[in-house]
């Protein structure tokens, strides 16, 4: 076994390993030179294409043919899509391993399952005319840039929604990068472009210069997390700015005559320069260092590395892990070293191995910890058994250590073993594998085909394996070639009762194969009525589809579905499918009092519905904007109700409105200032649209005592609500001799006390004593307490003397003063005489 | 491992704030904020205004005055999206702002709670979901109070009982399923009404279909844990509105009730008229647009502590608690001032020295609203309706009451007032004759005017207003089950407590000084039958009395009550796979029966006069010894409402002009 240390070569103070991950990746007779070759984030699948502006040598008309063909990383043939759709301006790939590919004209294809299946769109803002020029891919969008210098932006693949940037200046541009919108400091994406000699930064708002003048600067690259940025000048001169351009790192000079071809970083510590068969890394303090191959390379940066393709070769160059540095340096008196070396001698039944073990004691857990984590990093299936047994072996001897980690590693060991094999052909680092996270992995292996792998990887790590399961079902369903009963049958048997297993998915799937009858079989089985729905909607089964509307309680569905049958059906059928459904009716109504009243009267018509008929015909009364038009409508929703027996009161007092209104609109001709009929009147009454209680109080209070009897009288309006009403203008009115008349009568509908009352809340309290004598119900007691609250506490003392109360009338001389206090005093002398 | 509170007030608030951020986050920039008037309340309970702009709102508008002004180049509008009308005035907006203005601007609609089909195809239809990049903020429940969780639908009433839409139904399900989803399954929903019904329904299909979903975007641990009944909580009580509309329709006596019948509380915030608090400067912090000059925005913050003392309180006692406080407060000042000699006494009392303050702000407050309220009920109007509701409650003739109500009407008391004791006559008593019914409503129109024909009718569509089933008309006599029957109910849950103690309250009639809600009186059925069974039957021997009450057994009460109630009843259980109950219970440890929660839901919404009680009943359950073994109450609903609101949503508010 080799050395893992064979590989690593020192950069400045760093050692940097080249990892060999697979060989013999594609055919020789590829000719990769002319080729544009470009890689899915986290050693995702490689798509290339033929680089339309180098010459190639002709083949025949069938391989002349342009298409993308998607690679996975050891060379195996995932998918070859064919193209006749115009000049393929660049491809690139969004996280999820979706394929982007942009064409001159601003179309844009998402595909987004590495099958060919894909989502259009365009990008607008001009690209049509002025052509896009080449684009620039992070994981969740794109930016590109079209021949006015113009930049659209996409943002996401879901919705996409391309957007443009500020307008930078027109000349043209050298190179460019974008810093993705989740490293940039505004969070939102950012564009480097290398114009004349200097450099402008655009964002969605503005485009700035940075003010150089070293430039022009042939390539610019940015790192994996956005904290360095490279350019490459003209001069050959490589240079190192901090992501926020704050301050200039490193210059290093690569005295190249030629430019290179591609520069990208490497991790986040080197930059690679790459011509067409060498590779120069640049490391932190100009320290540099070459690799040279006999054909073309290609860069494919990742997040923590860079991948290099040649025909032969698919190798992985990333910095040293440190702990892997730590493990395996030469001379590394680190404890993990000497755990390593323990654990070997222990294999050879040396007793050396516990002195080694001794001698580390003291950092013994620290030792494991960092052997469990080098294995991590370990591509070599050997060395990673050995780290893990060092780990074991130092655990052993531990008392007390937590076999999480332990136990987590070699699950995801086993895991990245599997998925880096040379057939499936993801070569993760352990890092990836953290960040593109299980699931990830999951969906990348289904979107394979690699079905049986993808289940036992999920089950191996807890994952729901409905997904999959769904997957493989569509992809039966639409390439199947066996009778509809038998595809059913095979896939409800495998899948009924699984948790998590979306029917409506493949239901969907066979539909928009043209399987219709497989797809209603199918969605028989979806145990979610909402998710069924729409399906059952494009597959014109609208009844179904508004019962399962309205079995899943969904609101939002059952409009779905009723705007949908709305503009579909006649009016007549319409209303037959609702009639049936209550929640239907219901909704249909409440929606349509807020947009469609014509809706609602037919409907109301046609079930013969006339109250609510007749009360939608009153609130568009209340709405019209002319008194003659409200009568229309009044006198129509009378009419409305003619032939019904039950609804004479309705019919009574509607008819009431009307007589209500005419009345009202008579009054305010009478009573207009111009007329001499009211010369009392300073100001005009409105009258219309008063109740009848009010009509009677206004006209009252300007004294149209007349009118106010007639209104009385014509609407039956109870005598007791009438005083009240009189009692209520008048003192409104300040009309004291009025009210004092009042009192002078023998009756009152409503008793006498709130005239006291109402008249002392208006303050006069002559006024209102004058109606005290006449509350004769009241109990003395309460008639004194009426009398004091007029300030006649004479008067109040004299009830109290009628009623023979000494307390109240003691109660009363203590509020008095001046002379009313004499007077009481008499009266209490009288008492206490009486009584003695 | 500590067991994990379920409806935990500060992490709902806390998920709720961060989701929206993060919402604003994502536009890059100053930006407008358009938002829907009844969001406002919710929001600024949730976040205050400074942080907005710390995100970058600059000004806020309004949805309802469509006076958003182009002044940014982003436009954020935050609007619920269930209802068509206000998806096309959003769009309306949009096509407003990019005709007028003269910039481009970036559009967002943030829809509350979630993004809809339909909204989707009206922006389609309008053009501009093109235009506009869409999201949701999933807010669901808003903590009043720590036991106390709102959806804030302010039109759920009338969408419920006027217009039968079921959209309230579906989303409250949504927000207990996400519940249910984070704590497990609730192990019994029990419940009252039509509505209960249908959401209980929902839940039970919810479980299947988020078991079927298997909810593949979360980590699998919690949704297989998630499924299983839930250790922590006990049960869901649901409650229909409809089931007790009388509760809604009576005054309520207790001080926060009070206050929401004066000054209605929103969102714990009431807008007073400045010269009743004093001219303080308007606090800072508030979403919306300034008040008028003349009106003061205050908190009524359910976390101060003088606040929490006096809110469950009838009222008839909060004067004496206040002078209590006062002199406490006073006391303790001055005894500190002379008392402290030594320094390390006086940094005490100084240290001490904000809290008197807060408190003598608070206790100042409180006075003046105090004050204010006393104003109010002194009124003819406030005693004379009361007097009314107190004898309908209590089981008098409704005819006799007849008179004064019409006195009432004569007087041109406002229409809510009059509506209020119409159909509480009605609701208690299964109907109105319908001689008195035509009576009424003619002198409703004559005193208010003919449109109030359509308030009418729509009462009597929410069932708030009914003849009373005779032959007159030709409706078949009442059917069991379609009326609530108080007679009977009064005698068997004891609804009327004739010697109420408000100063010390024993029973749950102090909150309306005799009367016993009936929904808490269900509630009561169910989480406190011993109780509530000695006291509609006082057992004879005192010594027997421990648990032996017969009517304790079971169901009895609730069984016997639900029969006069009308709407359906139903009692599920939800149980989970086994060995999923057994993971689960190792994984919070087995605390047997003690210390879980109970939810109550009030479908429909819920009074404070109803929220104190069940605040009552939840400290009897914490008491050592009682029923509860510390079993803890959260009330959930709708939204609060109040008498006014409930005939509110029926006043029709058109009238004849021109």
């Amino acid at each position: 076994m080799s050395k893992p240390t064979a590989n690593w070569e020192k950069l400045g103070d760093k050692f940097y390993r080249k990892i060999q991950l697979y060989t013999a990746v594609f055919d020789q007779d590829l000719e990769l030179e002319n080729y544009n070759v470009v890689g899915a984030p986290y050693s995702g699948a490689v798509a290339i294409y033929r680089n339309e502006e180098k010459i190639h040598t002709y083949r025949s008309a069938g391989s002349a043919k342009a298409s993308i063909d998607i690679y996975s990383c050891a060379g195996k043939l995932l998918r070859s899509i064919g193209w006749d759709k115009g000049t393929i301006k660049d491809v690139g790939w969004g996280e999820d391993e979706k394929l982007l590919v942009v064409t001159e004209d601003g179309a844009v294809r998402c595909y987004y399952d590495l099958q060919g299946d894909f989502i259009p769109f365009t990008l607008g803002h001009g690209a049509e005319e002025h052509g896009v020029v080449s684009c620039k891919f992070y994981s969740s969008g794109f930016v590109a840039l079209l021949g006015n210098n113009h930049l659209v932006s996409v943002s996401n693949y879901n919705e996409p929604r391309p957007k443009l940037l500020a307008i930078p200046p027109p000349e043209p541009v050298v190179s460019w990068a974008i810093i993705p919108p989740a490293y940039s400091l505004s969070r939102s994406v950012e564009v480097i472009l290398a114009i004349g000699t200097t450099l402008y930064v655009v964002d969605a708002t503005d485009a700035e210069d940075r003010d150089f003048s070293a430039g022009p600067f042939r390539h610019i690259s940015v790192s994996p997390k956005g904290e360095f940025l490279a350019f490459y000048t003209d001069d050959g001169k490589v240079w190192v700015v901090s992501g926020d351009w704050s301050e200039k790192l490193s210059e290093y000079s690569s005295r190249a005559k030629t430019v290179p071809k591609d520069m990208q970083w490497c991790g986040s510590n080197a930059v690679a320069l790459a011509w067409e068969d060498e590779v120069h890394l640049i490391g932190p303090r100009s320290a540099a260092m070459k690799y040279y191959y006999d054909t073309w390379v290609h860069l494919l940066p990742d997040v923590d590395g860079l991948r290099l393709l040649t025909n032969d070769v698919c190798e992985y160059l990333q910095k040293v892990p440190d702990e892997t540095v730590e493990v395996f340096r030469l001379g590394s008196d680190a404890p993990a070293a000497h755990l390593l070396e323990a654990s070997s001698l222990l294999e050879q039944k040396s007793p050396k191995a516990d002195d080694l073990i001794q001698l580390i004691r003291p950092s013994l857990a620290e030792a494991v910890d960092t052997c469990v984590k080098a294995a991590g990093q370990e591509y070599n299936i050997h060395w990673q058994k050995a780290l893990l047994k060092a780990a074991s072996y130092g655990k052993s001897v531990l008392d007390l250590y937590s076999s999480d980690d332990f136990v987590d590693m070699c699950e995801t060991l086993r895991v990245l073993n599997a998925a880096r094999f040379y057939e499936i052909g993801l070569p993760l680092s352990y890092d990836q594998f953290k960040r593109l996270t299980p699931e990830r992995l999951i969906e990348r292996l289904t979107n394979r085909h690699e079905y049986l792998t993808t289940i036992r990887i999920a089950e191996y790590l807890h994952l729901s394996t409905s997904h999959i399961h769904v997957h493989w079902a569509q992809q039966k369903v639409r390439h199947s070639v066996a009778d509809e009963e038998t595809i059913c049958k095979l896939i409800v048997t495998k899948l009924h009762n699984k948790p998590g297993v979306s029917f409506e998915e493949i239901a969907r799937a066979a539909y928009d194969e043209g399987r219709v009858r497989l797809a209603t079989e199918l969605l028989n089985y979806e145990p979610r009525a909402g998710k069924q729905v729409p399906l059952l909607l494009g597959m014109k089964e609208d009844m179904i589809a508004l019962d399962k509307a309205i079995e899943s309680g969904d609101t939002d569905l059952i409009f779905h579905v009723l705007r949908y049958l709305r503009k579909s059906l006649p009016l007549a059928s319409f209303f037959r499918v609702i009639n049936t459904r209550p929640v239907a009716t219901a909704l249909v109504e409440s929606s349509a009092w807020d947009s469609d009243r014509d809706l609602l009267k037919d409907l109301y018509y046609q079930d013969d519905r006339r109250l609510d008929g007749c009360n939608l015909l009153l609130s568009e009364a209340l709405s019209q904007n002319d008194l003659h038009a409200s009568l229309d409508k009044l006198k129509l929703a009378s009419k409305y109700l003619q032939d019904s027996k039950d609804h004479t009161f309705q019919r009574q007092q509607l008819d009431d409105a009307q007589k209500l209104l005419r009345l009202q609109e008579q009054f305010e001709k009478d009573l207009a200032p111009s007329s001499s009929n009211a010369p009392l009147s300073s100001s005009v009454d409105k009258f219309v649209g008063l109740s009848a209680n009010e009509t009677i109080f206004t006209l009252i209070r300007a004294n149209h005592n007349k009118r106010a009897q007639k209104v009385q009288s014509e609407f039956k309006i109870p005598d007791k609500t009438y005083t009240w009403l009189r009692l209520r203008a008048l003192v409104a009115a300040r009309h004291w001799n009025e009210l004092e008349e009042i009192s002078k009568t023998k009756k009152s509908a409503i008793g006498w006390e709130p005239f006291f009352k109402e008249i002392l809340a208006a303050g006069n309290t002559r006024v209102a004593s004058v109606f005290i004598p006449k509350c004769t119900s009241l109990s003395p007691a309460e008639r004194a307490e009426m009398w004091a609250k007029c300030g006649l506490l004479v008067k109040a003392g004299e009830e109290a003397v009628k009623a023979k109360d000494r307390a109240l009338l003691e109660e009363i001389k203590s509020k008095a003063s001046g002379s009313a206090t004499v007077e009481l005093e008499r009266m209490l002398s009288m008492m206490g005489q009486g009584k003695r | 491992m500590a067991p994990v509170t379920p409806f935990n007030s500060t992490e709902i608030t806390e998920k709720a704030r961060r989701d929206l951020l993060l919402l604003l986050e994502g536009v890059r920039g100053k930006k407008n904020l358009v938002l829907e008037k009844a969001l406002a309340g919710p929001l600024n309970l949730l976040v205050k205004f400074s942080t907005l702009q710390e995100y970058g709102v600059d000004k806020p508008f309004f949805l309802e005055n469509d006076n958003a002004d182009s002044s940014q180049r982003n436009v954020v509008f935050l609007v619920r999206g269930e209802k068509a009308s206000t998806v096309v005035a959003v769009a309306d907006q949009i096509k407003r702002i990019r005709r007028d203005s003269q910039i481009e601007h970036e559009f967002s609609i943030f829809w509350v709670p979630r993004r809809t089909v339909v909204s989707d195809q009206l922006l389609e239809e309008a053009g501009v979901l093109g235009e506009a990049s869409v999201s949701e903020w999933p807010l669901f429940f808003v903590p009043l109070a720590n036991d106390v969780m709102s959806l804030e639908l302010d039109d759920s009433v009338s969408d419920l009982y006027l217009r039968k839409d079921p959209t309230s139904i579906y989303l409250a399900a949504k927000a207990l399923m996400q519940q249910q989803q984070k704590y497990g399954l609730f192990p019994r929903i029990i419940g009252k009404g039509d509505n209960a019904k249908r959401l209980a329904d929902l839940l039970i299909r919810m479980r299947t279909e988020v078991t079927a979903a298997g909810e593949s975007n979360s980590n699998s641990h919690t949704s297989f844990l998630g499924l299983t009944p839930s250790s922590t909580i006990d049960s869901l009580i649901i409650v229909d509105r409809e089931v007790d509309f009388p509760t809604v329709l009576l005054t309520q006596l207790t001080y926060e009730g009070l206050i929401d019948e004066v000054f209605n509380i929103s969102a714990n915030q009431i807008e007073v008229d400045s010269s009743v608090v004093g001219g303080a400067a308007p606090q800072q912090g508030q979403t919306g647009s300034a008040s008028t000059s003349m009106k003061r925005k205050v908190n009524v913050d359910p976390h101060d502590s003088l606040y929490s003392e006096l809110a469950d309180a009838n009222f008839a006692i909060v004067g004496n608690l206040l002078n209590k406080v006062a002199r406490r407060l006073q006391s303790s000042t001055e005894r500190n001032q002379l008392a402290a000699k030594t320094t390390a006494e006086l940094r005490e009392f100084v240290a001490k020295l904000p809290g008197y303050q807060a408190e003598q702000t608070s206790l100042k407050l409180h006075t003046s609203l105090a004050e204010e309220i006393i104003k109010f009920t002194r009124t003819d109007m406030f005693t004379r309706s009361l007097e009314v509701q107190q004898n309908i409650m209590s089981g008098a003739d409704p005819s006799t009451q007849h008179d004064l109500i019409s006195e009432l009407i004569a007087r041109d008391v406002p229409l809510p007032t009059i509506l209020r004791l119409i159909c509480l006559e009605s609701t208690t008593n299964a109907g109105m004759r319908p001689k008195d019914l035509e009576f009424f409503k003619r002198a409703i129109t004559q005193a208010y005017g003919p449109q109030h024909l359509l308030t009418l009718s729509s009462l009597e569509q929410m069932g708030l207003l009914s003849p009373r089933g005779g032959a007159s008309l030709g409706l078949p006599a009442a059917r069991p089950g379609s009326v609530t029957n108080y007679t009977p109910l009064r005698k068997s849950l004891r609804l009327w407590d004739d010697d109420v103690n408000e100063a010390d309250p024993n029973d749950v009639s102090y909150v309306f000084s005799g009367y016993a809600p009936l929904s808490v009186r269900l509630v009561q059925s169910i989480i406190q039958k011993q109780t509530l069974a000695n006291l509609i039957k006082p057992p004879s021997h005192p010594s027997a009395s421990a648990s032996a009450n017969p009517l304790a057994q079971g169901l009895r009460i609730f069984d016997d009550a639900t029969k006069y109630i009308r709407g359906a009843t139903f009692d599920e259980t939800q149980t989970g796979e086994e060995k999923a109950v057994k993971a689960r219970s190792m994984l919070n440890g087995n605390h047997g029966d003690a210390a879980k929660t109970i939810v109550v839901f009030f479908l429909g919404g819920v009074t404070r006069a109803e929220i104190a009680a069940l605040r009552y009943l939840a400290l009897k359950l914490k008491q050592s010894g009682g029923e509860g073994r510390g079993s803890r109450i959260i009330i959930a609903t709708t939204g609060v409402i109040r008498g006014e609101d409930l005939v509110g949503s029926a006043i029709e508010k058109g009238r004849f002009q021109y």
